[in-house]
């Protein structure tokens, strides 16, 4: 026997508007969760790509102040090197001034050569004597080795070569 | 005989309070609870180590970086000051040997019969010299001091070396020198020096 009813059939929901509601509630509140790790995991990433970034920034910041410093250190051999040239500049001057002062006023220079480890004089002196007495001696005090050789001039004067040999200590040290 | 046992009743009880079903939102923010919960644990908690860690690490080496930029400018300012106060040293050790300037230059104080080229040598590892003998004429040893003096302030970088001749002829000095040009060693300019000799 079938049933009649006068009113007209509702449709019946799934869900119930509180289920609804809480089912709503709860997938959005897990995607918000999803989208703040992935909002994390994306803003790690880029930390991670900065990282990277800066990393290869320090390994070419490193390779250019090795080589600054390189160039620092170039630049200070190239002083040194300047500076010992002209210090030995200066000590040429001060043997080559050495030496005319030691020429004693009685005797006249003609000529000198001036190398590493000799020096070789001509001159002229009144007497053998005032060479012996007034040149001599500060010749043999600084050289090693000592050799004067006299030739007797027609006025009486002497013509005299000297040639003087010392170990040289300044020989060739900037080679 | 048989026995009829009762069913248990197994349904949840419904109650209501203004027509709220309690027991099935208290199941649901119960779900709610533990879904959160998870969530941290597997989803969230690890995304913030993660991040956490990957931040530690780009905060040190920003540091490390920061600390190596620091270094490099100031390696980068002390080399430009040592370069402006090395300027006259550094383009003198670049320049090439230029027999008439030279002329010119030592013209103030001697009168150059002749100069004439010997032979070119490395000197230490970067460097090249060049060596010259002069024939010239002075008027008295002064002339040679004087020149020894002016040669700092010359262009190129100049050793006067041994050995020294000084002869007196008349009221003037023949001399006889030797000096060394030094330069920095290019290699095009050395193979142009070898050939040349």
């Amino acid at each position: 026997m079938k049933a009649y009813s006068f009113i007209k059939p509702k449709k019946k929901p799934i869900f119930k508007e509180d289920t609804k509601l809480w089912l709503i509630f709860i997938t959005f509140s897990l995607i918000l969760y999803i989208f703040f790790a992935l909002f994390l995991a994306l803003k790690a990433y880029f930390f991670k790509q900065d990282s990277q970034k800066l990393l290869k920034e320090i390994e070419k910041l490193k390779k250019q102040t090795t080589e600054l410093t390189l160039q620092k250190e170039f630049i200070y051999t190239q002083k040194a090197i300047y500076e010992d040239i002209m210090i030995k500049n200066a000590l040429v001057k001060q043997q080559i001034k050495n030496l005319l002062d030691l020429i004693p006023d009685p005797i006249t220079l003609e000529k000198f050569y001036i190398d590493n480890d000799k020096l070789i004089i001509y001159g002229i002196t009144p007497t053998k004597d005032i060479y012996n007495l007034l040149m001599l001696p500060p010749l043999e005090s600084i050289f090693e080795k000592t050799t004067t050789y006299f030739y007797k001039l027609p006025n009486g004067w002497y013509k005299f070569k000297s040639e003087n040999y010392i170990k040289s200590e300044d020989e060739n040290q900037t080679k | 005989m048989k026995i009829k046992l009762s069913k248990p009743n197994l349904k949840i009880p419904k109650i209501y309070i203004y027509g709220i079903d309690v027991i099935k939102n208290l199941g649901f923010f119960t779900l709610y609870i533990i879904i959160t919960l998870l969530s941290i644990a597997f989803i969230i908690a690890p995304a913030i180590k993660h991040f956490k860690k990957n931040q530690k690490q780009y905060y040190n080496i920003k540091t490390q970086y920061l600390n190596v930029k620091n270094n490099y400018e100031n390696v980068l300012e002390s080399l430009n000051k040592l370069k402006k106060e090395n300027a006259k040293i550094i383009a003198a050790f670049r320049r090439d040997f230029d027999v008439k300037n030279f002329k010119m230059f030592a013209s103030k104080f001697m009168e150059i019969k002749e100069i004439k080229k010997d032979k070119t040598k490395p000197f230490k590892k970067d460097f090249i010299k060049t060596v010259y003998f002069i024939k010239a004429t002075i008027n008295s040893p002064k002339d040679f001091y004087d020149f020894i003096d002016a040669i700092k302030k010359y262009k190129n970088i100049i050793r006067v070396y041994f050995p020294i001749d000084f002869t007196k002829k008349d009221k003037k000095i023949n001399l006889t020198l030797k000096i060394e040009h030094y330069r920095l060693k290019d290699k095009k300019a050395l193979k142009a020096e070898e050939k040349a000799h």
